[in-house]
């Protein structure tokens, strides 16, 4: 399969006061067409930043992003940012949110674009909340308008910062299942940030495991469980297996930091 | 169709009718509790009405001025400054603050001033804006927006500066520009902070407003209150402290309609 998205040796430094903090060392990984990848690695080692080199919100000092073989721009319309919290704005409605998008970019008259989102809110069981404001609405149905509003300007890639993490557990299963099944349906490649191995798993066709800061890959992960949703995945025999070994991939690097002076 | 209520629901919906009216009530009892121990002291000479005035002697002066036909200027001139004093601080405060907002560099340069500027007591330089401006409607208003505009400024700078920093990435991850995250995010976002900023305002501008008068006039109010002091006449400075209450209670009940429209 052809890369999607390929990390060139991309190194990452930041500024703050007191020093230039070393993000990503040398990190290569790449990500192929309507794959769902997901980047797991211990926290504070830089996974968010990956993301914002990704939309274009950072620019790397060294090396190369590449999707679909075109350099990453700043602003570039291939990308859209999922992030923690659904960010609705309460003063519009749930329609007005899900524009937002098109507005910015002024395409907020584009009879195909307005087509996609009334198709999306509908198949996706929100049609009749379009009036309503987002706090009428539960924090699953959020996320799904969340996910609309970003799916509307019709990326190539979706980028999700650890979206279900303000989520209530049973709710965070449910939306997890919701989302993965709007990405797989609507043939979109992902990148997924996530703390929680579980999730990667039953998300995944291919985990990216990386270091403690600077961040480098550690290991790749190709899955393929058996089951139509992440839920169903969880049942898989392996599943078992693929976690324990992302978990002491993930605590060895956190030991080898406390050794290390 | 209405839906019909369960029986634990209108029992609720009861009991909060109940607690307002409970609410009303004991705001007219107290008002009224005060007014009619006011009259009586007055009446039994307790206190001086001389001194302390009382709610008959306030009425009829009420009455006399309004006969008098004079009473409509003093509240028109006292009103008309107060709303164009708080207009000006309002909309001059509210295009600084999108300033100190826009340019980072700007607002570290400004920010030991405003600090310096909000602790200074505006009273004082009441002798200077006479001469800046000239006495009557112009030193009141400079007056009233002085005393204004840095509390806009400093409020509503701190609401567009809290604005949540991923919402504005967000905005950036979908192309926004700057204009774009200020009006459509960073504006309607500050909406409850600027109600907020409304209702100090209509205090803080009939602040100025009267100060204004104290200083240099020759109506309003203020005038009233400064003329019936000098002259002994308390029953005209009580009836227009009892004005003042009224013309800013008026204003505060449209900044609340406003606060409730918003909060739709």
């Amino acid at each position: 399969m052809e890369k999607f998205l390929e990390f060139q040796d991309v190194t990452y430094f930041y500024q703050t006061k007191e020093s230039e903090i070393h993000a990503l060392n040398k990190m290569s990984f790449n990500v192929e067409e309507f794959q769902f990848a997901s980047l797991v690695g211990p926290s504070g080692c830089g996974k968010t930043t990956i993301l914002s080199l990704t939309a274009g919100l950072l620019q790397a000092s060294e090396g190369k992003i590449l999707l679909q073989n075109k350099a990453i721009a700043k602003n570039d319309s291939r990308i859209g940012y999922m992030f923690q919290r659904d960010h609705l704005f309460e003063w519009r409605s749930i329609w007005q949110n899900i524009t937002l998008g098109l507005e910015l970019q002024k395409m907020n008259k584009d009879p195909k674009k307005l087509a996609l989102a009334e198709q999306l809110l509908k198949k996706y069981d929100l049609y009749s909340f379009k009036n309503k404001k987002p706090h009428q609405l539960s924090g699953g149905m959020r996320q799904r308008v969340a996910l609309i509003r970003t799916l509307v300007l019709e990326p190539a890639l979706l980028l999700l910062d650890e979206p279900f993490s303000a989520l209530d557990f049973q709710t965070r299963l449910k939306v997890c299942d919701d989302v993965y099944d709007i990405i797989k349906s609507e043939k979109k490649t992902a990148l997924l940030v996530t703390h929680d191995i579980s999730e990667a798993i039953s998300m995944s066709d291919r985990i990216i495991i990386l270091t403690q800061r600077p961040a480098t890959v550690k290991t790749m992960l190709d899955l393929n469980l058996e089951g139509a949703s992440p839920l169903e995945k969880r049942e898989d025999k392996d599943f078992g297996k693929h976690f324990e070994m992302i978990w002491r991939n993930l605590s060895t690097d956190e030991k080898q930091t406390i050794k290390s002076p | 169709m209405k839906n019909k209520l369960s029986k634990a629901h209108e029992k609720y919906l009861k009991r909060l009718r109940k607690d307002k009216a409970i609410v009303i009530f004991w705001r007219i009892a107290l008002l009224a509790c005060f007014l009619g121990i006011w009259q009586l002291l007055a009446d039994t000479h307790v206190i001086d009405p001389f001194f302390f005035s009382s709610p008959s002697r306030i009425a009829t002066t009420l009455v006399n001025l309004f006969a008098t036909g004079n009473l409509w200027l003093h509240i028109w001139t006292s009103l008309y400054k107060t709303i164009l004093g708080f207009v000006i601080a309002i909309v001059l405060g509210l295009i600084i603050a999108i300033a100190l907002w826009w340019s980072d560099r700007l607002r570290k340069i400004l920010e030991p001033y405003l600090i310096i500027l909000n602790s200074l007591p505006k009273i004082a330089l009441g002798p200077m804006i006479i001469f800046w401006v000239g006495s009557g409607t112009s030193a009141t208003v400079v007056m009233s927006v002085l005393i204004c505009i840095v509390i806009t400024i400093i409020s509503m700078l701190n609401a567009f500066i809290s604005c949540d920093k991923d919402k504005i990435l967000l905005m950036k991850s979908m192309h926004a520009n700057k204009f774009q995250i200020l009006f459509k995010l960073v504006l309607p976002n500050a909406l409850p902070e600027f109600v907020s900023v409304l209702k100090i305002n209509v205090g803080m501008s009939w602040v100025g407003t009267v100060m204004g008068e104290y200083l240099s006039s020759k109506a309003g109010l203020g005038y009233l209150i400064n003329y019936g002091s000098q002259m002994l006449k308390l029953d005209i400075v009580m009836t227009s402290i009892f004005l003042l209450c009224l013309l800013a209670s008026g204003m505060n009940l449209l900044v609340s309609l406003l606060e409730k429209r918003q909060q739709k």
